[in-house]
């Protein structure tokens, strides 16, 4: 078995609530490996949006460690982090998250030049044509419907041609048939660029698509399911 | 509509505090504040000048007459009328001290009074002398300045005409001083029957005589103005009473505050942008409130009500905050300011400015929010299901643009009718409203540019200034109110620096180039031809004009009463200069009419200035009445010419055919054109061979100006920098609006890698994009009123002054990079993880 691209070791997550400190997760560990699609499901609360964030280095851990691509991220600063992700990984979210005054066509190239890619406008526009929205490159978020505005958002996070793709509920927010075409928009670029994806979802039908399904319940891993080999 | 339901979800929404409404709250205080301020100040100014209007004046009532003492006659009727009466003599002359065989020279006006001065008030005086004994046998007071500038200490003696005084003591306060008008020299003070050996008085010297009159308690000065109207209006007798005893301060502070007024409105409107900006997002932010609202079965002219009425509430806390500061901050300083004024003022609260001040803040603030408010209609139910906020129109319904227009309409004709000077108002609302149509077009523009630029190739790798470029040209963000807010105030800054320093340009470096050295009053007939003789063998004098002048008052035109035709036109308010001449002065150009033959001996003709022509209404074949002396002239208008005033040299509004004049006793005037060097030596010679006469240095007269100019300059800067406050307000209340998109954008940024550093150069690029390009439009604006101001208004030239233009560019630019900057500190800390779910 190839090294974990991915490796969580008792990680805990604590936030500050209003009542006091909330324990979100407790004492994960879990490897991922390289081209595996890894689904993270459970009931609402029970830590899997907040675990993927921690895999992004978009949530500091309490304690543990969590190692991606044998960098410790537990132990990067903001800035390195931001580096990291650049380099490596592509993040798509529930509620697209476009920066609103921008177009898809710059959406798309923004990490691509903050990466220092030269073409990074081409590459943008190659990766909206793969999503079909080669003719709303110029178009604002605003003036997308739900399900334009999360292509633009995976065309975003493939763009870079990441080794990670991190996708929370990336369906969450769409119709039926917007979100099994997002599912299969995005399955088709872990597939055409070899990246590991872990998804956060709710819908069976989806974490039946996984290599991989990790049940989570109280900020634990409560069952893992293993539904065909990695390789 | 039901009113009691809006009034019901008004009260239950205003439950959420005030929370978001603090920029909204204090834009309208703040405007409000300095209008009342100002107006406060005027009236308390203007109370004061009421209630010491004779004490100002010297007397109940007051009449003047000039060139002359008042006949037995009309000295009997005053008497007869008053219960006492006070002769004052008031002329420019020059004190000369001769230390060390060294002559020197100051210009005074002199005020020579009677035993019965000064009617109402004391005059002070150091060391504390009474004023009869100070002023006794040959005995004067002068004001420091003089004393200091001449070497003078009580006990020295100095010359005033071909007479020696002694002076007594310095003049630290006369009561009448603030009445008397702008002087060019420091007052001289002496008794009547001491002028006598001086020669000062002597036929044709250019001097007034004020009869003050003490008047019996329970007189109707009305019913005695009107009299003295009837007996001696035709003799060039001129009327003032207590009623308005300084009248010269009240039209200043009249004009200044109504000015300042105007400047306080400009911030105002600079805080209506920011009310408008409150509002807009407030009302983005109850998008759902106003869906499900609509779903419930509520019209949208009830959530209308309903949020114009919690708006109200709160424009009228806002409007009460700035009331009670601008009634406050005067009582306040009212202690700091009053012994530094030269008038009385009774600092109180007064309810008339407070009341102006309300009115310009409810129509402000219902200008500018029944636009935002006008949304709320167009908020679809449909909104809970679907963003719709993006699809919400630009322009809201006709009958709200009307109701805008309308409302602007009723503020402009307010500002012209409280204000008191409609033209300059018009003039006012005009720039502002050009302002503010250049501030849209510069920010769609703006918008524009960086949205192509954006784009554009050149930018591709430069990642923060094509992030700043999208955010200033993308869709939503704070482009439209910063370049809005802070451009207006950058403007008002601007246009005043321009024109302050175009004035004072024109005052003081273009004048001295043109005017003469000397401006000479009071040379006898006798003493012109050695007067002349001095002069033109002298090699630093270049040129030298004179013209015989006498003074006088045009009483009627067309035989109706003079005031009556051309109402307060300057040229009949006063006593004016009248010269004659045979033929027409060299380099006079006559634009209508004849000029009357070389022997010219018919009946009496006049040559009128045609500026001024034109501006009373006088055609060629017009009768004019001209009392001279107590002599009524009456002249038909045979011809129009140029008259330029700016040059400082001769320039008289009347001139007749020497037939018409003869015999009346006169002087002559004289402007000299000389090298510096050999201005002190001219003085020195003509002063000592003709002690009458007056030599007035044009360069002091220009400096004491510039002074006056400069005083007014930053009296007006002081009212415009609450503009530029309000304009930062608004600034700082949308980058404060905008720290929560900043906040989500920083962390998708992050999630796509962007670096600390890179977020910051962005936040600090867009901010300083958006403050440079305020700053340009507003130089942009600024020259245009400046130029404005300089051609129409002042008649001069305009040139561009690039200091301070580039000064309020970069001060615009640093602005909203420090506003910028102190709301990046959140985005740039947040955790991304915890914002991009907040929103999810």
């Amino acid at each position: 078995m190839a090294d974990p691209i991915l490796s969580l070791s008792d990680v805990t997550l604590t936030l500050d609530g209003n009542a006091g400190p909330v324990e979100i997760l407790h004492g994960i560990s879990l490897d991922v490996t390289p081209g595996e699609t890894l689904g993270l499901v459970g009931p609402s609360g029970s830590g899997k949006s907040s675990l993927l964030m921690l895999m992004g280095g978009l949530e500091r851990a309490t304690s543990g460690r969590v190692l991606a691509l044998d960098r410790d991220l537990t132990a990067m600063n903001e800035d390195q982090l931001a580096r990291f992700r650049r380099e490596h990984m592509g993040v798509v979210f529930q509620s697209f998250h476009l920066i609103p005054t921008m177009t898809a066509l710059e959406n798309v190239a923004t990490p691509l030049e903050l990466a220092g890619h030269r073409d990074a406008f081409e590459r943008a526009a190659d990766e909206l044509r793969t999503v079909g929205l080669g003719a709303r490159m110029d178009h604002y978020p605003s003036q997308m419907s739900g399900g334009e505005q999360q292509r633009v958002a995976l065309a975003r996070a493939a763009a870079p041609r990441p080794h990670l793709l991190l996708a929370d509920e990336p369906t969450g927010n769409l119709d039926g048939a917007n979100g099994a075409a997002i599912m299969d928009l995005l399955f088709g670029l872990r597939d055409r660029h070899g990246a590991t994806l872990v998804l956060v979802t709710h819908a069976p039908d989806l974490a039946a698509r996984c290599d991989r399904v990790i049940e989570l319940a109280d900020g634990r891993i409560a069952g893992q399911t293993a539904r065909r080999a990695a390789e | 509509m039901s009113l009691p339901v809006a009034a019901r979800i008004a009260r239950r929404e205003l439950r959420g505090g005030l929370r978001g409404f603090y920029v909204f709250l204090a834009c309208l205080a703040l405007g409000v504040a300095a209008i009342a301020a100002v107006g406060s100040v005027r009236e308390s100014i203007e109370s004061g000048l009421t209630r010491e209007g004779a004490v100002l004046l010297g007397g109940d009532a007051e009449m003047t007459l000039t060139y002359r003492f008042a006949s037995d006659e009309e000295r009997a009727w005053m008497e007869g009328v008053s219960d006492a009466l006070s002769e004052v003599v008031d002329f420019r002359s020059m004190v000369a001290v001769v230390r060390d065989g060294e002559t020197e020279r100051g210009l005074t006006q002199v005020k020579a009074v009677d035993d019965a001065y000064p009617l109402y008030g004391a005059v002070a005086l150091d060391p504390p002398l009474p004023l009869d004994q100070a002023i006794a046998g040959n005995g004067a007071v002068m004001e420091r300045v003089l004393a200091d500038r001449l070497g003078l200490k009580p006990g020295d003696s100095f010359r005033l005409g071909t007479a020696d005084y002694t002076l007594s003591a310095v003049l630290a306060r006369e009561p009448d001083g603030a009445g008397d008008g702008f002087g060019l020299g420091p007052r001289l003070i002496l008794r009547t029957a001491a002028l006598e050996p001086s020669g000062l008085l002597a036929p044709g010297t250019l001097y007034e005589v004020k009869y003050r009159l003490k008047l019996p308690p329970g007189h109707d000065i009305a019913a005695l103005e009107r009299e003295a109207g009837t007996r001696f209006a035709d003799r060039g007798m001129r009327w003032r009473d207590a009623r308005n005893g300084a009248p010269g301060m009240t039209r200043f502070v009249d004009r200044m505050a109504s000015f300042l007024v105007l400047v306080g409105l400009a911030g105002l409107a600079v805080g209506g942008v920011g009310v408008s900006a409150a509002v807009r997002s407030y009302i983005d932010g109850k998008t759902e409130v106003i869906a499900t609202l609509k779903t419930l079965g509520a019209e949208g002219c009830t959530i209308l009500a309903a949020y114009l009425m919690q708006i109200g509430v709160l424009a009228g806390l806002g409007i009460g905050l700035g009331l009670v500061l601008g009634a406050v901050l005067p009582l306040a300083a009212g202690p700091l300011i009053e012994p530094r004024l030269p008038v009385p003022a009774d600092f109180t609260v007064h309810a008339r400015p407070l009341a102006e001040a309300a009115v310009y803040g409810v129509l402000t603030a219902l200008l500018f929010t029944l636009w935002p408010l006008a949304r709320t209609e167009e908020v679809r139910a449909a909104a809970l299901f679907r963003d719709a906020s993006g699809r919400v129109r630009a322009w809201p319904r006709p009958r709200y643009v009307a109701a805008t227009t309308g409302l602007a309409l009723l503020l402009i004709g307010v500002a012209a009718a409280f204000s008191g000077v409609p033209k300059l108002a018009l003039w006012a609302a005009a720039g502002i409203l050009g302002a503010l149509g250049l501030l849209v077009l510069a920010a769609a523009a703006l918008r524009l540019i960086a949205r192509r630029a954006a784009r554009a190739r050149a930018l591709r790798g430069r990642t923060a200034l094509r992030l700043a470029m999208g955010a200033v040209g993308g869709p939503g963000g704070e482009t439209q109110s910063v370049v809005l807010s802070l451009g207006l105030g950058l403007s008002i800054l601007a246009a005043i620096g321009q024109i302050d320093w175009n004035l004072r340009s024109a005052i003081q470096q273009d004048l001295p180039d043109r005017a003469p050295s000397y401006f000479v009053v009071d040379i006898q007939p006798g003493q012109l031809d050695g007067f002349l003789q001095r002069l033109n063998r002298d090699p630093g004098v270049s040129r030298v004009e004179t013209a015989p002048m006498m003074r006088g008052v045009i009483t009627r035109i067309n035989g109706r009463p003079a005031r009556e035709v051309a109402g307060d036109h300057w040229v009949v308010t006063g006593d004016r200069g009248v010269t004659y001449a045979a033929e027409p002065p060299e380099n006079t150009v006559v634009t209508d009419g004849l000029w009357w033959p070389s022997d010219y001996d018919g009946p009496p003709q006049i040559s009128f200035a045609r500026e001024e022509a034109e501006e009373i209404g006088l055609k060629l074949g017009d009768e004019i009445t001209v009392n001279i002396l107590g002599r009524d002239i009456t002249a038909t208008v045979t011809s129009f010419r140029e008259v330029d005033f700016s040059t400082a040299g001769i320039g008289f509004v009347m001139t007749m055919d020497p037939a018409a004049v003869q015999g009346a006793p006169h002087t002559h005037i004289a402007t000299i054109y000389a090298d510096p060097s050999a201005e002190a030596a001219i003085l020195r010679d003509l002063a000592s061979a003709y002690p009458n006469i007056t030599a007035i240095r044009v360069k002091d007269a220009i400096d004491r100006v510039a002074e006056v100019l400069a005083g007014l300059a930053a009296a007006i800067a002081y009212g415009a920098s609450a503009t530029l406050v309000t304009g930062v307000i608004v600034l700082i209340g949308a980058a404060a609006a905008g720290q929560r998109t900043r906040i989500f954008e920083a962390a998708v940024l992050k999630t796509v890698g962007a670096v600390r550093g890179q977020i910051l150069a962005y936040f600090a690029l867009r901010s300083a994009m958006l403050g440079a390009a305020a700053g340009a439009v507003a130089i942009l604006a600024g020259g245009i009123a400046g130029w404005a101001v300089m051609r129409f208004v002042m008649e001069g030239s305009y040139r561009f002054e690039p200091v301070s233009a580039l000064a309020i560019v970069l001060g615009g630019a640093l602005a909203t990079l420090i506003a910028g900057l102190v709301f990046a500190w959140r985005p740039l800390a947040a955790r991304p993880a915890r914002v991009l779910r907040a929103r999810e």
